[in-house]
């Protein structure tokens, strides 16, 4: 169905409102996202990425607008939910993995109840994937056990073992350790090479520059600036986006 | 260290196999014992048979009724809750000698005819209701206790809302209602005796029969204090090493 001249987009969001009481988290958002792009969303706390995301897996439900997922519309039908989820996964930023269960547990429980695939098969799978993400030898230990680093990298794994055609990333390295953060970005720069489609919020302004496509940047709940990282770095069109790298910095 | 803590496994299997020696075989040493125990060996064999019977059912019918309650009580849906809380209320509000007899009494005459509750079913079903209120409160705090974020991630996964709760947020809530619901169990060992009040033959009913044919309390209630010790030895054994079975995942 998608020829290689003109790029499908995976997720198309057009005029999303989100709202919390009278307060506006997200104000007529519109955006969409072609399959294998990798896209670094970026903006000052509190300006409504995280709920940008949220809204793609209908973690939060939108108060106006339209998402369409793969051509699934995102509303209460729940059909429409299952599908979308199968084939969006997150990566949070505390990691959320499931600390009753090991490691290899955390991996298979989708795998094996949403998709109902053999515990073999599911176990074989992740293994490959624990491989993938150097944790092989740590499969039988339990979350605790791993430092925040490998957990991130877990949660990395758990995601993909669903075989995600979207992998939302909400700031999947602000909880870690700073010697562990380089582990965790490795690890998300060669996924960026799969082909498999990212949004990843961040404050890693050198991972958006060097891995992402494409920056956008919010501010107040809406999309001030969408474009490549060369442009937003060396020349952003708006005084909040030069503030705020020149913020950003002067941080580090 | 410990040895509940260090087999839980077999402590659990221990337990387990010790009680059902200890009820099969309780008539054996009492019968050498001289009057006026060893004549009513098998009198106090037979209650103490009922008395764990009755604490069984009640514990395990408990239990249920207690997640069932304790879900109903953080449900969404308003009348649920009222329930529930209506439930625990009345429950925890009147004591168990009225529940029991209130079930003893009442329900023959709003069942039809046909149905013939017997004395142990009427005191199984008042102790079940009893516990279950007490285990309510338990299991509400375990399931609150689960961090939301473990439930986000279940959910982006593609878990439903029943596989969510069955495997990610029940396992993780037992884990930290389980000492409590273990108490609640001890303590049904000893409540189950209130059941003599609706001629239930159980352990203390047969104490109370025993002294009064041989006008000799003292060697009696010994008797039956020591068989209560050993049950309630038994079934805190039981929990504890459940217990240390479950923690597995919270060690560092
Ligand atoms: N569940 C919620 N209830 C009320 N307000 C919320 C909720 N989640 C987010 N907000 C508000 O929405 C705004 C955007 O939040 P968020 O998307 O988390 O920002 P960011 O991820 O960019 O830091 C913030 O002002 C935040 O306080
Ligand atoms: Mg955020």
């Amino acid at each position: 169905m998608n020829t290689s001249t003109t790029p499908t987009p995976i997720i198309v969001a057009r005029n999303v409102d989100k709202r919390f009481g009278s307060f506006y988290a997200l104000r007529n958002v519109s955006a969409s996202f072609t399959e294998g792009q990798v896209t670094a969303i970026i903006g000052p706390s509190g300006s409504g990425k995280s709920t940008f995301l949220r809204t793609l897996n209908r973690l939060e439900k939108h108060d106006g607008g339209e998402i369409v997922i793969d051509g699934i519309e995102l509303n209460d039908n729940l059909k429409h939910l299952d599908a979308v989820r199968r084939e969006v996964g997150m990566v949070f930023q505390s990691f959320n993995l499931f600390s009753h269960l090991t490691i290899l547990r955390n991996i298979t429980l989708a795998p094996m109840r949403v998709r109902k695939m053999p515990k073999a098969e599911a176990e074989a799978k992740a293994m490959g994937l624990l491989e993938r993400v150097g944790l092989k030898s740590q499969a039988h230990k339990y979350p605790v056990q791993l430092s925040g680093g490998q957990q991130q990298r877990v949660a990395i794994a758990r995601a993909l073992a669903m075989d995600p055609k979207v992998l939302l990333f909400d700031e999947p390295t602000s909880a870690l350790d700073p010697e562990m953060v380089n582990e965790v970005l490795t690890v998300m720069r060669e996924l960026a090479h799969t082909g498999i489609t990212m949004l990843v919020v961040t404050h890693e302004m050198g991972f958006a520059r060097e891995v992402a496509d494409r920056v956008i940047f919010f501010d107040e709940g809406a999309i001030l600036e969408d474009t490549t990282p060369q442009a937003f770095f060396t020349n952003p069109d708006h005084e909040r986006a030069q503030a705020f790298l020149a913020q950003v910095r002067h941080g580090f | 260290m410990n040895w509940t803590k260090r087999y839980p496994g077999w402590t659990m299997f221990g337990a387990m196999v010790g009680l059902l020696v200890f009820l099969w075989g309780l008539a054996i040493p009492l019968s050498a014992a001289p009057a006026p125990i060893g004549p009513a060996a098998m009198q106090f064999a037979e209650g103490a048979r009922i008395t764990v019977w009755l604490t069984l059912i009640a514990g395990s019918v408990g239990v249920v009724l207690g997640v069932l309650a304790g879900m109903g009580k953080l449900s969404k849906f308003l009348p649920l809750r009222w329930v529930c809380d209506f439930y625990v209320w009345l429950i925890r509000g009147t004591p168990l000698l009225l529940q029991i007899l209130f079930v003893w009494l009442v329900i023959p005459t709003v069942m039809p005819a046909s149905v013939n509750l017997s004395d142990f079913a009427c005191a199984a079903i008042a102790l079940s209701l009893n516990i279950g209120a007490y285990n309510t409160e338990c299991v509400r705090a375990g399931i609150l206790a689960v961090p939301h974020g473990q439930i986000e991630a279940a959910r982006a996964l593609g878990l439903s809302p029943l596989q969510t709760f069955m495997d990610v947020i029940l396992p993780q809530s037992m884990r930290v209602a389980l000492p409590a619901l273990a108490n609640n169990l001890a303590s049904l060992v000893k409540d189950s005796s209130l059941a003599y009040a609706i001629s239930v033959v159980e352990l203390t009913m047969v104490g109370y029969r025993v002294q009064a044919e041989s006008y000799q309390p003292i060697p009696v209630f010994l008797t039956i204090a020591t068989i209560y010790l050993i049950l309630t030895t038994a079934f805190t054994t039981l929990t504890s090493a459940l217990e240390a079975k479950l923690e597995v995942g919270q060690k560092r």
